[in-house]
């Protein structure tokens, strides 16, 4: 029996289970001096034998190696380096995983939901470093005891804080500055770890020549208390804001709040379980002073959690559970900021809904080679009633103009106004989950996988990459759920003892009732956004192939994807109730599929971390990703002076291809060894060869000399940062 | 640390566009038609001028065109019955210049007075070209006038930008849709859905200077909700609002469309050729307009 906790010493005990046993262990920390002992970092390894697939798990300590920008180290961008995620670049916020839209993507912080995991608009995650433990990314093989999220499940656990000792560490960035300290309340029995990271105001000072502001704080807490022997309590907790000011005339405020009360309880010495309550909110605000208004908007939900796991025999376990999330959505409250302003206050209908769902997921052992995972997970969802709801001839919010040949909003009929019990809509889905390995050794495997999974909740965004303003929206009587089925195929194997693993997959997605937007639509403070919104599909479908170094002075990876991702939204069939002809219409790209703005062909990631002596050790890597799907124009026209490029079909063309180099290194100073305090240098380097790579290109008239031009966005040139840690 | 934070963004945030040669498709060129008539209800005629012009490459000079003709016909209901029907035909005022306004030449009278408009009147447009014909139709939608315009002193973005303070009332009796005009290309779309019925004021920044003594002239002119969204979306296209976020792009539809081969027997409708399409707008609103004298 191995137990093994990052920054602590590795425990491996034989026993024999001759009788039921219950052992307690105390893990004692990781001390750098001892060279002599092997310390073994097991969380990232392929298992070879697990039906799990798809499926990467990163530990914080490589996370905190791969070189970023500002030396800012970053959950997010660390996973963009694993094949099948990439993002939009500098500036974006989100990532996209196998081809998925951002929103696609279930991200849990100690179980509770995150709905926007950027800081100044995708320069940073939301995620302090210091205070996360591991992080995991499931892109497919999705257990059942997950759902909501048609793309992937990723999961972030914070740390416990040490029972043992106070300790503190921290560390001093070009942006930003942490500091997380831990250490036991009741020693041995309870403690707590309370990080917290902030971002130095004036951050954008240059970029314009005149006041403005910009800048991001987190706080991260940990309770955890241990009542007895089979009962432990935890308390987690997140809250985060981004602040951006312009002059004081615009003022920007959002982020995100959880907290997470867990109860965590052992019946026997087989059946575990997990009771979590848990609290999520993300709140957007917004200040417009020279139009004298003031807005917010944000989506709060409660989820309830019971969770059990059940080791029937050593070769069959059950976990089991139910969870029920209530939401409200708040799409937007709009007030004048002061008493002249001609602003009326209104507030836009809020929604409300319901998410339950059971779910049962075996992992058996059929034989010695081959085991199985396979689950059920049944969710319901409500639209719950708000205060008005809009009705529609034929029900039909959309209308298409058949000469224009486009999509219009259709006016309302009527309006009614439900009670908050009343059910607008109601769905229920069956999602099965199975996935199989089969070990021709230890060293060697195949997987297979099918995954269905279905999504209620709706991002309103049509730009690249999701933006902080960006509503969400439940599904009901106009918007359906998404609805995914995924298969995966896959090869792992172990070389040289597991210093070397490869794993390749290869997938195939289908995404019914994917949203896509009307031309034209606007989605800002819209109360009835059924009317710019029609239901297509989206498919993926991609081989993946990574491989590793796991051990020794050189670690890293090398990962390759070879991709395609699309959506289509064809025209509907009405039938004309007047005179039974059926009207066509054309669909959104005349009905033909288009690329997805996360069509990446190719994507090549390659990491590496050497370690030169005690002293030195050095970090690297390597992007290159096929540009994204963009539209240039077909032509231009002018109507009243104003100069208006033209576009044909949809995301036709491509921005330059995507690619760069960080490196960084960093410094142990040699009288770290045998005191207390300990300290680190990080140089880093981001974008080595200053590449512009282009977030977007604009085409527009430049007003000085009246002619057209194409303007690249490029984010960053090369940016050097340094970066002090310490603990004690 | 502190300073060096200041320094790196120094370094990395000059800079972040630049213009890049790119070659953009090329589609075979569209009739573009700009049929926006601004009324002053003071004046005794509706100043009736159509600019007819072709698409081009993006990077290319857009070309005037002539086309064989250009007829208004306006009807005028009460009830939903016809009462009565005029027209007016349009010519080219300078051949070659694509301008097209009422013809002096025709025997009768074919300008259109201001005070048909207290009717419930429809208008209709009709361009024959090259063997096509478009069509699109619309009703005159009016505007309120403004209270005041004043020029400010702030600026938003950089210091070289001008401010202007328009000050309106809103008609608390229908919901409205507006557009501004602040010359130089500059136009902008505002609904009255948070602040119905009443005095509004907000701030427009100017991305320039002017001269001290120099004159613009603004004006607010009236739209219907399908105006109001093309408006929009023009603007949106032309990249003049800009932001860190990519806007989606489209092809602009106007409500003037190709009518050649419906005849309402086999085809009603385009679905089937999606491609033949005419680009611009036709629309009679009222105008105000308020000239400040730049201090």
């Amino acid at each position: 029996m191995i137990i093994t906790y990052l920054g602590f010493q590795e425990i491996t005990e034989t026993i024999e289970l001759t009788s039921n046993q219950k052992r307690d262990f105390n893990l004692l920390e990781k001390l750098e001096s001892l060279d002599e002992v092997l310390i073994t970092e097991n969380v990232e390894r392929v298992s070879i034998r697990k039906p799990e697939m798809s499926a990467n798990k990163l530990a914080i300590s490589t996370i905190k190696q791969i070189p970023v920008l500002l030396g800012e180290s970053d959950v997010i961008k660390a996973i963009t380096l694993l094949p099948g995620v990439t993002n939009a670049g500098e500036g974006s916020s989100g990532f996209n995983v196998r081809g998925g839209a951002a929103d696609q993507n279930l991200i849990l912080l100690d179980e509770a939901t995150i709905f926007n995991s950027s800081h100044l608009f995708g320069l940073f995650s939301v995620f302090n470093p210091d205070a996360i433990k591991d992080v995991k990314l499931y892109k497919g093989g999705i257990p059942s005891r997950y759902g909501g999220r048609v793309s992937s499940v990723l999961e972030i656990f914070q740390k416990e804080g040490n029972s043992k000792e106070l300790k503190v560490n921290g560390g001093l960035g070009a942006v930003a500055s942490r500091l997380l300290v831990e250490g036991p309340i009741v020693k041995d029995k309870a403690a707590f770890l309370v990080g917290a990271r902030a971002s130095y105001a004036h951050l954008f000072l240059p970029l314009f020549d005149i006041d403005n502001k910009a800048s991001f704080y987190d706080l991260n807490t940990k309770l955890n208390y241990r009542l007895n022997d089979k009962n432990s309590i935890f308390l987690s907790g997140y809250f985060g804001r981004d602040l951006f000011s312009v002059n004081e005339s615009f003022i920007n405020t959002y982020g995100n709040a959880v907290g997470n009360f867990r109860w965590n309880h052992v019946f026997s010495n087989n059946l575990f379980s997990n009771l979590s309550l848990i609290y999520s909110d993300y709140f957007y605000g917004l200040e417009l002073d020279f139009v004298g208004f003031e807005w917010e908007s944000g989506i709060q939900n409660f989820n309830l959690k019971y969770d059990f796991k059940h080791y029937l025999s050593d070769k069959l376990q059950i976990n089991y559970g139910v969870n029920n999330i209530y939401y409200s959505f708040n799409p937007g409250k709009i007030k004048p900021n002061s008493d002249d302003s001609g602003i009326l206050e209104e507030q836009l209908i809020k929604k409300y809904a319901n998410e339950s769902a059971i779910y049962v997921d075996v992992e058996h052992d059929i034989t010695d080679n081959l085991s199985l995972e396979y689950g059920l997970r049944v969710s319901h969802f409500i639209r719950l009633g708000q205060d008005e709801l809009n009705v529609y001839e034929d029900n039909n919010p959309v209308i298409f103009d058949p000469f224009q040949l486009v999509y219009q909003e259709a006016d309302p009929i009527d309006i009614s106004t439900p009670s908050r019990g009343d059910q607008l809509a109601s769905f229920t889905n069956l999602e099965p989950r199975v996935s199989l390995a089969y070990a021709f050794n230890d060293d060697i495997s195949i997987k297979a996988s099918y995954t269905r999974l279905s999504q209620y909740l709706h991002l309103l965004s049509n730009t690249s990459s999701p933006t902080p303003l960006d509503v969400w929206t439940p599904s009901g009587p106009f918007v359906k759920p998404q609805l995914l089925d995924q298969y995966a195929l896959g090869f792992f194997k172990n070389f040289q003892n597991g210093d070397y693993t490869l794993e390749t997959e290869i997938y195939y997605k289908d995404v019914q009732n994917r949203i896509d937007y009307i031309d034209g639509a606007n989605l800002i403070a819209n109360n009835a956004i059924e009317q710019v919104i029609l239901n297509g599909k989206a498919r993926a479908y991609g081989f993946e192939i990574l491989l590793r170094k796991n051990t020794g002075k050189f670690k890293g990876w090398l990962a390759y994807t070879l991709s395609k991702s699309e959506q289509r939204t064809p025209g509907r069939v009405n039938v004309a109730s007047d005179n039974g002809r059926s009207n066509l219409e054309t669909g959104i790209n005349f009905g033909e599929w288009y690329n997805t703005p996360y069509d990446k062909p190719h994507d090549i990631s390659v990491f590496g971390s050497y370690e030169i002596n005690n002293k030195w050790s050095i970090n690297g890597n390597f992007v290159y990703q096929t540009g994204q799907p963009t539209n240039y124009p077909v032509g231009q026209f002018e109507f009243e002076g104003i100069v208006v490029p033209y576009y044909g079909l949809r995301n036709q063309e491509r921005l330059p291809d995507y690619h760069r180099i960080d490196l960084s290194a960093t410094l142990t100073p040699s009288k770290n060894k045998g005191r207390k305090f300990q300290s680190e240098w990080v140089f880093s380097i981001y974008n080595l060869y200053a590449r512009k790579n282009a977030a977007s290109i604009n085409f527009r008239e430049n007003e000085d000399t009246g002619r057209n031009e194409a303007v690249r966005t490029s984010i960053f040139g090369i940016v050097p940062a340094v970066t002090y840690n310490f603990k004690f | 640390m502190k300073k060096i934070a200041f320094i790196l963004f120094l370094c990395i945030l000059t800079n972040c566009e630049d213009v890049i040669e790119v070659d953009t498709p090329s589609e075979a060129p569209r009739l573009i038609i700009e049929a926006l008539l601004r009324v002053d209800r003071n004046e005794t005629y509706i100043p009736v001028e159509v600019k007819v012009s072709k698409t081009s490459n993006f990077f290319e000079e857009i070309p005037v065109t002539s086309v064989e003709s250009i007829l208004i016909t306006y009807t005028t209901m009460e009830d939903g019955i016809v009462i009565s029907t005029g027209f007016s035909n349009l010519a080219e005022e300078v051949p070659g210049s694509g301008v097209y306004t009422p013809d002096p030449t025709f025997m009768t009278e074919q300008r259109i007075q201001t005070s048909i408009l207290d009717d419930d009147i429809v208008f209709d447009l009709i361009i024959n070209h090259e063997g096509r014909t478009y069509f699109g139709s619309t009703k005159y939608v009016p505007a309120v006038p403004f209270d005041n315009v004043t020029q400010g002193s702030d600026t938003l973005f950089s210091e070289d930008e001008t401010e202007v303070i328009v000050t309106f009332t809103d008609n608390g009796e229908r919901d409205d849709f507006y557009l501004f005009d602040f010359g130089f290309g500059n136009y902008l779309v505002t609904e009255d859905e948070f602040y119905q019925g009443q005095q509004f004021e907000f701030s427009y920044f100017y991305d320039m200077e002017f001269e001290v003594g120099s004159d613009i002239t603004i004006s607010l002119l009236g739209a219907d909700e399908q105006f109001y969204n093309y408006m929009n979306q023009l603007i949106e296209q032309s990249g003049e609002q800009q932001g860190p976020f990519q806007t989606p792009v489209s092809t602009v539809r106007g409500n003037i469309f190709d009518i050649t081969d419906l005849d309402n027997i086999d085809l009603f409708d385009n679905v089937e050729q999606p491609d033949v399409y005419p680009l611009g707008y036709f629309a009679i609103v009222e105008e105000y307009k308020q000239t400040i004298t730049i201090q």
